[in-house]
């Protein structure tokens, strides 16, 4: 009687110490970016790497960071084939310049692109810990818009493919971009 | 580990020798006094022991108030609530048992800002392994409990989880979302102790062991807080505690059935 007593206390503060779910895993699936493959226009099967690939958005001084481990500008700078970019989760519109071979020093090698993404969003309970997360869906009549900077250069993302409509995680390419 | 649950064994078996040798004294205790009596007392006085009236037990209704939920309104802004907490003694060791409350409540996580709102019935049975003396009346008991809830949430506010908070991090955003018709059910452990602590008022403490049967969520949200179970975790698992007020109403007495001396 009195030990199941007892086993029944020792079992409180047992638990009692391990109540801690307050913090949002990392592994679990929250607000999603949007995943950009970059490929080869001539041959479009094929992925192709970018060179100095800075992504800035509208209105902000800093670009993404690529590379969380360089110091100074390359740590914007990223020359895979792949990126994820964050979109507002407060308003419908992101806008971002892709700036390609960014900061070399022949300017006449650096282009531009503007590219705005339009889309609805949704929020979705996650846990306590986590709270909600975002979830995207583009725009389906108009998805994006693309300019060159200045508008009078040619565009250096030649094609965007939207390939998926719906942003719910970061484990599928929602882009694709042809230069 | 091995060490571990060797020392936790040996810790248990240490505390069950406790046991057993505090029940080896009182035994010897009576069988002392029986000894004695016959022999010290004369036969004239001896007589008189039978019209000693044999022990009697009471039996009745205790009712009355969680002191922990009665009170935390005080001091926590966040809360109301009230407990009623009743028992019924069956037999000499079983009590009937049931809690009926209603509670109030609003969490503050880092990204949820919610209040919940309901009633809650817990009925079940406690088991008294306390052995009395005399006229005591106290009661050291594990118990069973089936606990329902009917109860609504309100999401006031939340945060959005961003781990790439490019565009900066966001405020919380006012809700003010209502999830209605929510129910949830479970069983409760429970381990108390009462003490009487003047004529028929008896001072309580129990605490609880939750596992979930059954909990209605809504659609796009989770229980967070169930009236009367407390707070969920991620499985089934919750705990509770009350501190009870009450006062024993007794309806009839009972002689007490003497243990049998081995």
């Amino acid at each position: 009687m009195k030990k199941t007593l007892l086993l029944l206390l020792l079992s409180i503060f047992t638990f009692s110490a391990c109540e801690k779910d307050d913090i949002c895993d990392a592994n679990t699936a929250t607000t999603p970016r949007v995943v950009i493959q970059f490929y080869d226009i001539t041959n479009p099967t094929v992925l192709k790497n970018v060179t100095n690939l800075k992504v800035i958005g509208e209105g902000m001084t800093e670009g993404i960071i690529f590379n969380p481990t360089a110091t100074g500008e390359a740590k914007y700078l990223t020359n895979l084939s792949k990126i994820a970019i964050s979109l507002k989760t407060d308003a419908d519109i992101s806008s971002y310049s892709f700036i390609l071979n960014s900061g070399n020093s022949n300017t006449n090698l650096i282009s531009e692109d503007k590219i705005s993404f339009f889309y609805t969003r949704n929020n979705v309970f996650v846990s306590r810990a986590c709270g909600y997360k975002t979830q995207f869906v583009f725009n389906p009549l108009l998805s994006y818009s693309q300019t060159a900077v200045p508008e009078t250069n040619l565009k250096w993302m030649q094609y965007v493919s939207v390939e998926k409509n719906n942003i719910d995680t970061e484990n599928e390419t929602h882009i694709k971009i042809f230069f | 580990m091995k060490h571990t649950l060797k020392y936790f064994f040996s810790f248990c078996l240490l505390l069950s020798l406790f046991f057993v040798q505090a029940q080896d004294a009182t035994t010897k205790n009576s069988d002392r006094i029986e000894t004695i009596v016959p022999k010290q007392i004369p036969a004239t006085l001896y007589k008189e022991k039978d019209s000693i009236p044999p022990k009697m037990d009471r039996y009745g209704v205790r009712v009355g108030v969680d002191l922990y939920k009665l009170t935390r309104g005080l001091y926590d802004t966040n809360y109301k609530g009230i407990e009623f907490v009743g028992d019924y003694r069956l037999t000499k060791k079983y009590y009937l048992a049931a809690e009926l409350g209603t509670e109030n409540k609003t969490t503050e996580d880092t990204r949820l800002n919610t209040t919940s709102k309901g009633s809650y019935l817990k009925v079940g049975f406690d088991y008294n392994g306390y052995e009395n003396w005399l006229n005591m009346e106290n009661i050291i008991s594990v118990g069973m409990r089936l606990g329902a809830s009917t109860f609504n949430q309100q999401l006031n506010s939340y945060k959005i989880y961003n781990p790439n908070p490019y565009w900066g991090e966001l405020p919380s955003i006012t809700s003010n979302e209502k999830f209605n018709g929510l129910t949830a059910s479970w069983i409760e452990v429970v381990a108390g102790v009462k003490a009487k602590v003047l004529n028929n008022f008896f001072l309580g403490f129990s605490v609880r062991l939750n596992t979930l049967v059954s909990n209605h969520k809504p659609a796009t949200f989770d229980n967070l807080y169930i009236p009367g179970f407390n707070r969920t975790y991620n499985g089934n698992f919750g705990v509770g505690i009350n501190y009870t007020l009450t006062y024993f109403v007794p309806i009839y007495k009972k002689k007490a059935i003497a243990k049998k001396k081995q």
